[in-house]
């Protein structure tokens, strides 16, 4: 390609970008929530041996840069594991792992604030584990979370830019395209940055609206 | 001299203070009395310009505390207690006592700092000097916390509620330095609500009610039952007090 | 499948080098996240409507553009308006400006916690705005700053890694050279992961021992 100038279908070129940022930011958002509660759920029920290994993983992908994680996998996984896998399944492995992680602490500590006596409670009640976790435990401590979660989501569709290091054709690497087709850094970084910024504002917005509807539907309405 | 011509002060759609005239000349050691919500802390701050005017007008020996610029040296001349003492948390409290002094009236650190403990001494703090404020029990910080104001030498001390926050044994002794400085000649304003400890130590009191000063006289006649006593609602105020 | 440790072993100086410029770039960051961060942390809190309003957009811009792509807009459009300055510089730029959003966050809070008689004994006292702000309010903003702070300055640490992307071999730049020098990506990226993981753990304990001395003469004017 030599054209030097911006053309109509660069705006193409932004829409699909910004299409395979937001897809994947949702689709590792739903995997990181599910495994992140489920390990959750596994360290509220002490389950040995496992509580801890997870303890530890979550740190570490906590504690460590997310594009070292992404390397270790994209570079590190085919070739110590003799498997392929291309840019987009190491995103999406990475991207879920580390949500998760996040997920995780916010779990615990949403679990944590609805007490264990109102927990021993139920089950004095005769209600079985399953049935305490559905009515008593997930209501109260989505509640807690949203607040958080909306938080940790708008930093995580920022974090999806990194794929952009791997190859994965998202906002950001269709960015570098133009970048380096146009010569024109002022315009494409400002134009990516405000797409990414509405984004963030959209899912924050998004975030606050779900945590007005579960306070008010948990809020005391009289008799 | 303080003088208070007809202040105003609004919160809101509340006066807080409705026409307050009040004067203070040097020597005098006057008590500001009333039920809470009458004003007296809000006259207090409108003296050393915490508050702004809404009407009427407050000098500190000829300086308006409405204008910025003079009230940067009527602010000189006033020191103020607070009832919540307001020590600096990060600093000793030789460094509370000292800070104004070296930074307002550019004296010399070793000179500051010799008068500072020097003032904290003649509290009983002299071997308090280094603690900082959370190290200090409730009294010795208000002990501070006058030291930090008469570090200023001000004119005019401005007191708020000093032993409010205070247990009596506490209260007890700052009352004592308080008498003390008023032996000494320091010219007072407190607002209280020790009925009989403005009984012995002030020369005047004023009783305020509702944002409006309704009695100002000498001491010995505000508490007479001819004087201020005669007043129903002051006597009523009085014996609630006494009984609380 | 066996972790073999001993091929990295000739590499440790250079990656040993990587993690120095990694600690200089995150040292000189924090410093100019802290300047950043104080002023805009008094533009935030002025009487002066414009400044406020024009720094808080500044924070919440920051905040949510990815920092990959603040890098880029900085690495490839400063020498489009003629400022040539090499990948390090740049580097502590961007993450001073990023670091000095959330930074700016935390010393605002720290303002806005103050006791409000505390400012005011200063200003019957006849300190100047000035000598209040900086002799009251900015050290006792600070002091209850540390630990929040701490989380900012972990954030960096994490975040430095990015600057591999502008070709900066710090830390992760060095692993990348040795993953595909060695063909041992899994092995470099493993040990790289927990290096990471291990200093932001160290710092984390340096900053509560930080926080416990700074705050012991504090008492409970901090909580």
């Amino acid at each position: 390609m030599r054209y030097t100038e911006f053309t109509p279908f660069d705006i193409v070129l932004l829409a699909q970008g910004l299409g395979v940022s937001v897809g994947l930011f949702l689709a590792t958002t739903v995997i990181g929530l599910l495994i992140g509660t489920l390990w959750a759920v596994v360290r509220f029920y002490r389950v040995p041996v496992l509580a801890q290994v997870i303890t530890f993983v979550a740190e570490l992908l906590k504690n460590s840069p997310v594009l070292v994680q992404l390397f270790l996998v994209f570079f590190g996984f085919p070739a110590f594991f003799h498997i392929n896998l291309g840019p987009v399944e190491a995103a999406v492995i990475t991207l879920s792992g580390n949500t998760a992680a996040f997920v995780y602490v916010i779990a615990v500590s949403a679990i944590e604030s609805i007490g264990r006596d109102q927990i021993e409670a139920a089950r004095a009640f005769g209600l079985t584990k399953w049935q305490v976790l559905r009515h008593i435990i997930a209501p109260q401590a989505m509640a807690f979370a949203i607040g958080p979660l909306t938080g940790l989501l708008v930093n995580q569709l920022q974090v999806t830019s990194l794929i952009s290091v791997i190859g994965v054709m998202d906002l950001t690497k269709i960015g570098n395209i133009l970048n380096l087709r146009t010569l024109k850094p002022f315009i494409v970084w400002a134009v990516v940055g405000v797409l990414y910024y509405l984004a963030a504002k959209l899912i924050a917005f998004a975030g606050a609206t779900l945590e007005r509807r579960l306070r008010a539907h948990t809020a005391w309405k009289g008799l | 001299m303080i003088k208070a011509q007809s202040v105003r002060k609004v919160f809101g759609s509340v006066t807080v203070l409705d026409g307050v005239d009040l004067t203070v000349a040097p020597g005098e050691v006057v008590s500001i009395l009333g039920s809470s919500g009458s004003g007296k802390s809000t006259l207090i701050r409108c003296i050393n310009g915490l508050e702004r005017l809404d009407g009427g007008s407050i000098t500190v020996d000829d300086f308006d505390v409405s204008k910025p610029r003079e009230l940067a040296e009527a602010r000189k001349r006033s020191g103020t207690v607070f009832q919540m003492f307001n020590l600096y948390p990060h600093m000793t409290a030789l460094q509370n006592v000292t800070l104004a002094p070296v930074e307002v009236l550019k004296r010399p650190k070793a000179e500051a700092e010799a008068e500072g403990r020097a003032l904290l001494a003649s509290v009983g703090l002299a071997d308090r000097a280094d603690a900082f404020p959370s190290q200090l029990s409730g009294g010795q910080r208000q002990r501070v916390g006058i030291c930090r104001a008469l570090a200023m030498k001000p004119r005019y001390l401005l007191l708020d509620e000093v032993t409010s926050a205070l247990d009596p044994e506490m209260t007890a002794d700052v009352l004592d330095i308080l008498a003390k400085l008023a032996k000494e000649g320091t010219t007072m304003v407190f607002v209280t609500h020790e009925i009989e400890f403005a009984r012995t130590i002030s020369s005047r009191v004023v009783f305020l009610e509702k944002g409006r000063l309704v009695v100002d006289l000498p001491t010995e006649q505000f508490f007479a039952a001819d004087g201020g006593l005669a007043n129903p609602r002051i006597a009523q105020f009085l014996s609630k007090m006494r009984k609380d | 499948m066996r972790i073999d440790l001993s091929l990295l072993v000739p590499y440790l100086p250079f990656m040993l080098e990587g993690a120095l410029l990694t600690a200089q770039v995150c040292v000189l960051a924090l410093l100019g996240s802290l300047i950043v961060g104080a002023l805009m942390a008094v533009a935030r809190t002025s009487a002066n409507s414009l400044l406020r309003r024009a720094a808080s957009i500044y924070a919440d811009l920051f905040r949510n553009v990815p920092f990959i792509v603040q890098l880029f807009f900085f690495y490839y459009g400063l020498p489009e308006i003629g400022i040539y300055i090499d990948a390090f510089t740049t580097g502590v730029v961007a993450l001073s400006i990023a670091g000095g959003a959330f930074t700016s966050d935390v010393i605002r809070s720290g303002i806005l916690a103050i006791e409000p008689g505390i400012i005011e004994a200063a200003q019957v006292s006849g300190l100047s705005k000035r000598k209040t702000f900086t002799k009251i309010v900015l050290p006792v903003a600070l002091r209850t700053s540390v630990r929040p702070m701490g989380s900012v300055f972990i954030n960096l640490i994490l975040t430095s890694s990015i600057l591999s992307t502008i070709t900066l071999n710090e830390l992760t730049g060095t692993a990348k050279i040795v993953a595909s020098d060695t063909f041992k990506p899994f092995e470099v990226y493993v040990v790289l992961l927990i290096a990471y993981a291990t200093l932001t753990y160290l710092v984390s304990l340096l900053i509560a021992a930080l926080h416990r001395r700074l705050n012991r003469d504090l008492g409970e004017a901090v909580r």
